[in-house]
């Protein structure tokens, strides 16, 4: 099995000198499902970022991060774009172009592939079948995040990396993305605060509070660690606690 | 209502006029407005022809002519206000009424143009023109935000209601004025987030 993604020593500061990530060290293994957790402002969300480059601003010469062993740096920052795929938290964010085809197609086209071949594919993949030419202004919280979901798959990442994707969902919208991430065999990469959505679909945790890595282990044996997940502001998810026979 | 509501109900309306090519619609309308713009004073007939053929595209396009003329009215005291400067040279008059009538046909053209035509067929159109890419992407951005931004400006709005309990309208214009900051405060954050996505997609 390949290493998917090594951060190696990772720091960030903020423009005015907060520290965001402190000296952070982890592997990712292929078709892994990781899932990271931590209070808000742990900087889950900035670590997302720096996985396909987004973050820095400016890349430093030598990489503290590698994708499939490309180390990230200005060179190689469109193959690894290419192959790490980001779900932002916030759809609207994300879906930047006047129609549903459109915003799908937007990364084929930059990618040079054909998008009449991939956008339907993608779009039948997330149950979005006949929103091609919807606007995402007249579109619901769920059919927005799934139509973002399609905008990334287009892209064909190894890597998916997910930002809180199951905030503002219904139970149903819920159920279904659920459902739809554990049939993507793909290196999995998820930041939440639903645990439970943790526990059904990582392997691994790693937990994050104030920039550093507190813990990383098998998701059970963290989660159910009652001492650690208060101290860094989570708690036992409901559904260890009755994982039990009663 | 979701803000979009209020804009885009009539560009889905289906008449002769909604069915005609989306280029055609626009380049018919880019020609009227520099014709009648460039139009000189003898040409009097020019505005009034326009007006004419206007009237008769309106008709066709079964719009409530409550939404054009309301549209027209937003649009109208920007219209107004450069139109009053002129009244203070000589034959002030006259060329404040020309200006008048020929902005109000210009607008009247793109507000019927926008009431007859969805957005995402001007877009297109404007690509197939060749019109450069940079242009024709800000514009999509600007149009696809306009409503998150309306929105967001109404939530707000809503926001304060729900707190505001003794109306006193010196304290409402100090809170407009942060509500408006916040606004832009908002917008930018976001307008960072959205380049960060599309880079992630592979722009550049």
């Amino acid at each position: 099995m390949r290493t998917a993604l090594d951060v190696n020593g990772l720091s960030y500061r903020y423009s005015d000198g907060t520290a965001a990530l402190d000296d952070l060290h982890f592997q990712v293994q292929e078709s892994e499902c990781v899932g990271l957790i931590g209070p808000n402002g742990a900087g889950k969300s900035t670590l997302l970022l720096h996985l396909n480059g987004v973050l820095p601003e400016t890349l430093a010469r030598t990489a503290t991060l590698s994708v499939f062993g490309e180390p990230l740096v200005e060179a190689n920052l469109r193959s690894i774009r290419r192959q790490v795929g980001l779900l932002f938290q916030d759809p609207d964010d994300q879906l930047f172009c006047p129609t549903v085809y459109e915003d799908v197609a937007f990364g084929p086209k930059q990618l040079g592939l054909d998008p009449a071949e991939i956008v339907p594919r993608v779009l039948a993949e997330v149950g979005l079948v006949g929103f091609e030419s919807r606007s995402p202004s007249r579109m619901s919280h769920g059919e927005k995040r799934r139509a973002c979901l399609a905008g990334v798959l287009a892209c064909d990442p190894a890597i998916l990396v997910l930002d809180e994707p199951s905030s503002d969902l219904d139970p149903r919208g819920r159920r279904e993305l659920i459902a739809l991430l554990r049939r993507l065999p793909i290196t999995k990469i998820i930041a939440s605060h639903d645990l439970e959505l943790v526990v059904e679909l990582c392997s691994r945790v790693l937990v994050l509070d104030r920039g550093k890595i507190v813990a990383d282990g098998p998701t059970t044996e963290i989660l159910n660690d009652e001492p650690l997940m208060l101290a860094h502001g989570l708690e036992r998810p409901h559904i260890l606690r009755h994982s039990h026979p009663h | 209502m979701k803000a979009g509501e209020l804009f885009a109900s009539s560009a889905d309306l289906d008449s002769p006029v909604h069915r005609l090519p989306a280029a055609m619609k626009l380049w018919i309308a880019v020609a009227m407005v520099v014709l009648v713009a460039l139009a000189p004073k003898a040409w009097w007939f020019v505005p009034w022809g326009a007006a004419l053929f206007l009237a008769l595209v309106s008709g066709l396009s079964r719009v409530p002519a409550r939404v054009l003329v309301g549209r027209l009215l937003i649009v109208e005291p920007f219209v107004l206000g450069v139109a009053i400067l002129s009244l203070f040279q000589e034959n002030g008059v006259s060329i404040f009424l020309a200006l008048l009538a020929k902005s109000t046909v210009c607008i009247y053209t793109m507000v019927l143009l926008s009431c007859t035509t969805p957005f995402t067929a001007w877009i297109d159109a404007l690509r197939q023109a060749r019109v450069p890419s940079i242009f024709v992407t800000t514009v999509a951005l600007m149009y696809r935000y306009l409503y998150v931004l309306l929105d967001e400006a109404l939530r707000m709005r809503r926001a304060r209601a729900a707190r505001s309990f003794a109306p006193n309208r010196r304290f409402d214009w100090r809170l407009l004025a942060s509500v408006a900051g916040q606004l832009f405060l908002r917008s930018t954050a976001r307008a960072e987030r959205i380049y960060s996505a599309m880079l992630s997609r592979g722009w550049r």
